[in-house]
């Protein structure tokens, strides 16, 4: 055949360079709704749910067990299963129900009712049921912090410029994963020098991640993943009371944590039963409620590549966030992967969670660019900063970000640097130089900044381990080698865990360490006039972005 | 990137093939389970020898997924995976150590092939290799989805670095101070081959049979 042009040029777009494929339900390939999902249905005798969503109780797996017997409202689930689908589909998008009223009704029903309430609303309607339903009033963001070479200096620099720039969490993780200390209070010493107040955390295997949050090296916890079939849990050599149980080890603790669950996941383990993504979503969503989580981290998360690929793929990810809310859960919405290579696609996608607003927009948006980020690349990096904040004038939206000076970020990844070089130096660990320290300020990314010696790092690591060191002998190092202010303020974050406020439900700390969350800033949005709008000096925040045309220069 | 909508579109195929010739999809009643239902030809592994536990402290075991070298015969980006085993094994025996290759077969998941690997190795240290590419290099004392070094992203992966894991694997045997192959990262891997990814892993994971942990593998 003779080639059109215009159809080449078109071959050539990067959106065709994604992969998509057709719905194929039997292999769970199915964004919303598969043939092979259940119909809600549920009866409960003598106070115990005895089917749920057509299957009886001696069928159950352990997934059902445990949503039956935690994550249902026994004593209100005949009257919220009374209520039609499409009614409650209805009263999530009406300004005049209050979310008060629609997270009663929503914790009595099952979760194939859940998909179907969620299978009416198109993503217009799901926007505006986020900007209802999220629990906090205003938006936050998070960000990703790592980098290629797992270089604990530049962790601290670019922790200090993302907590400048506005992430009231960061994220850190490893390509080796013995580094995982390192990286972990290179974060939290680094996030403190940008701004006071800032969660952080270590993405990592989980024993070794309860670990780094007991001795104090992190603040909160995100990497407790569920599943939404029984066979992908028992191949991680897992269940839902596992779950629960480290969920417990992290609250006896006083740590602030949430679950992480997200679509494609079963498919890509080749585990999907033949069910929807959206249907198995849910199931995670309720095991993760069941179990205590005050949040979750969803939205495909690191699976989009799997859920975009489908029809009404993204429609799905923005649901499931949705369900999240509706569940009553802190949601850290996503958009932390990569998954295409239009940019259009990508802005398009985030569009859907930056516009309502959820409790975190991204759960690790790129602080670095994106070949530094350790997880495979997320949909927006530290290039599109200025994008983002442009985005957030353009709309007048609160993002979570906002406009910096180039001197405030020098200053800032200088003293994260030379901060951690001090700890590092008191405590005996390997050794940061100067070199490392100036190379690392002025840098963007890895390629800018002096290798470490990696084995010597590692044998430090170890040893820093084996000496018990916590999150009090960093504190004591800090104040002692002229750093009292960062002290102060890492001294002020490992008191949280003893006041145990920030474990309420989408609980961020502003800086003076005061916890604003659900409970004490609850979401009040009932329509125009009501709820968080960005005006005063949020506002001016935002608008102040650089290269504005000076007018007196013409 | 048309090569791999060649492969997409090749794999797609072979299953949807399979599936018909089993007599559709349309033939399975909706409450049927999907795992282990033949909709690829499940190889029989049954009246092989069961892996041995190792004894030899130069051993490093190379634990290979359930489809490899039957099922599937190239990773995801396209290397044939006798020239990946092969350099593997020459990565190992060039740090005068003794490589071992098992199939398991009780799991398709690389850190829990990788730590059967490791415990069936009489060094203690193995690696865990998927049919895909993914390897991760594994010690039998540590947590399932701990590792010594992983390497995530199988489309990155040429023959060389398949070797210097071999070649890693033996220097954590000798006790020496190694330093940890360099990572390599790209962020569009997941928009390129994700799909392809969870296409593989259906057919590796069909493959899994608990009733025989691990065989021995040429």
């Amino acid at each position: 055949m003779k080639r059109s042009k215009r159809i080449e040029t078109l071959d050539r777009r990067p959106v065709n360079k994604d992969g998509y494929i057709n719905e194929w339900p039997e292999m769970g390939f199915v964004a919303m709704s598969s043939p092979y999902d259940p119909k809600p249905s549920i009866k409960v005798e003598q106070g115990v749910i005895v089917e749920l969503d057509g299957k009886r109780r001696e069928d159950f797996d352990f997934i059902d067990e445990f949503i039956a017997d935690y994550a249902i409202r026994i004593d209100r689930t005949e009257k919220s299963m009374a209520v039609s689908s499409l009614d409650i589909a209805r009263k999530i998008v009406d300004i005049n129900v209050s979310r008060k009223e629609i997270l009663e009704i929503v914790s009595g029903i099952t979760p194939a009712k859940m998909v179907e309430v969620i299978n009416y609303l198109n993503v217009v309607e799901m926007m505006m049921g986020m900007q209802k339903i999220r629990a906090r009033r205003t938006p936050a963001n998070q960000a990703h912090i790592t980098n290629l070479k797992d270089d604990p200096v530049q962790i601290a620099a670019d922790a200090a410029e993302g907590a400048l720039r506005g992430f009231r969490e960061e994220e850190t993780t490893v390509g080796i994963a013995r580094y995982a200390p390192f990286n972990a209070i290179a974060l939290l010493i680094g996030s403190q020098a940008g701004r006071k107040g800032v969660l952080t955390q270590c993405a990592v295997e989980e024993a070794t991640e309860l670990e780094l949050g007991i001795r104090g090296f992190t603040t909160y916890a995100e990497t407790m993943s569920v599943y939404g079939t029984e066979k992908v849990f028992i191949d991680g050599d897992d269940t839902p009371y596992s779950k629960a149980f480290l969920n417990a080890a992290y609250a006896s603790r006083g740590l602030k944590t949430r679950f992480t669950s997200g679509s494609g996941s079963e498919v890509l383990m080749g585990q999907a039963e033949k069910k929807s993504m959206l249907y198995l979503e849910t199931r995670c969503l309720y095991v993760t409620k069941g179990a205590g989580s005050q949040g979750i981290q969803n939205g495909s998360v690191s699976c989009i590549g799997v859920t975009a690929s489908v029809p009404s793929g993204i429609r799905e990810v923005l649901g499931e966030n949705l369900v999240a809310a509706l569940l009553g859960l802190e949601c850290a919405s996503s958009n932390d992967q990569s998954f295409t290579n239009s940019d259009m696609r990508r802005t398009a996608r985030t569009m859907l969670q930056f516009l309502p607003g959820t409790d975190f927009i991204f759960s690790g948006y790129a602080g670095e660019p994106n070949y530094d980020n350790l997880f495979a690349g997320s949909n927006f990096d530290a290039e599109d900063f200025d994008d983002y904040n442009v985005l957030q004038r353009d709309m007048q939206v609160d993002g979570g970000l906002k406009p910096v000076k180039e001197e405030d970020v020098i200053r800032v990844r200088y003293t994260a640097g030379k901060a951690v070089q001090a700890v590092f130096r008191y405590l005996g660990l390997s050794e940061i130089t100067d070199e490392q320290v100036e190379a690392v300020t002025y840098a963007h990314g890895s390629k800018d900044t002096i290798s470490r010696d990696v084995a010597t790092d590692l044998v430090a690591v170890e040893d820093m381990m084996k000496r018990g060191i916590t999150g009090v002998d960093i504190v004591k190092a800090l104040a002692e080698s002229g750093f009292e202010e960062l002290a102060e303020s890492i001294l002020s974050m490992l008191k949280q865990r003893v006041v145990g406020d920030y474990m309420q439900t989408s609980a961020i700390l502003d800086e003076e360490f005061k916890v604003m969350s659900g409970v004490n800033c609850p979401n009040d949005y009932m329509g125009p006039g009501t709820g968080y709008r960005v005006d005063g000096k949020r506002w001016e925040e935002i608008k102040a972005i650089p290269h504005i045309i000076d007018p007196n220069k013409f | 990137m048309k090569i791999n909508e060649e492969i997409i579109e090749r794999v797609t195929r072979l299953v949807i093939e399979e599936i018909n010739a089993k007599g559709g999809v349309q033939g399975l009643s909706a409450g049927e389970q999907t795992t282990g239902n033949g909709r690829t030809v499940k190889t029989s592994y049954a009246g092989f020898p069961i892996a041995k536990q190792g004894t030899n402290p130069k051993e490093v075991v190379i634990g290979v997924g359930p489809a490899f070298q039957r099922e599937i015969n190239k990773t995801i980006n396209g290397l044939s995976l006798e020239d990946v085993i092969k350099n593997v094994k020459a990565g190992v025996e060039e740090e005068g150590m003794v490589p071992r290759v098992v199939k398991v077969l009780k799991t398709s998941d690389v850190c829990f092939m990788g730590l059967e690997a490791a415990k069936l190795s009489g060094s203690g240290i193995g690696i865990g290799l998927q049919s895909k590419g993914t390897a991760v290099i594994h010690q039998k004392d540590l947590y399932p989805l701990s590792n010594l070094e992983l390497f995530p992203q199988a489309p990155l992966m040429n023959l060389e670095t398949y070797r210097a894991i071999g070649k890693n694997a033996a220097k954590y045997v000798k006790g020496e101070k190694v330093t940890p192959i360099e990572g390599q990262n790209d962020p569009m891997v997941r928009a390129n081959y994700q799909v392809k990814a969870a296409l593989m892993h259906i057919k590796e994971t069909e493959q899994v049979d608990l009733s025989i942990p691990y065989i021995e593998w040429k």
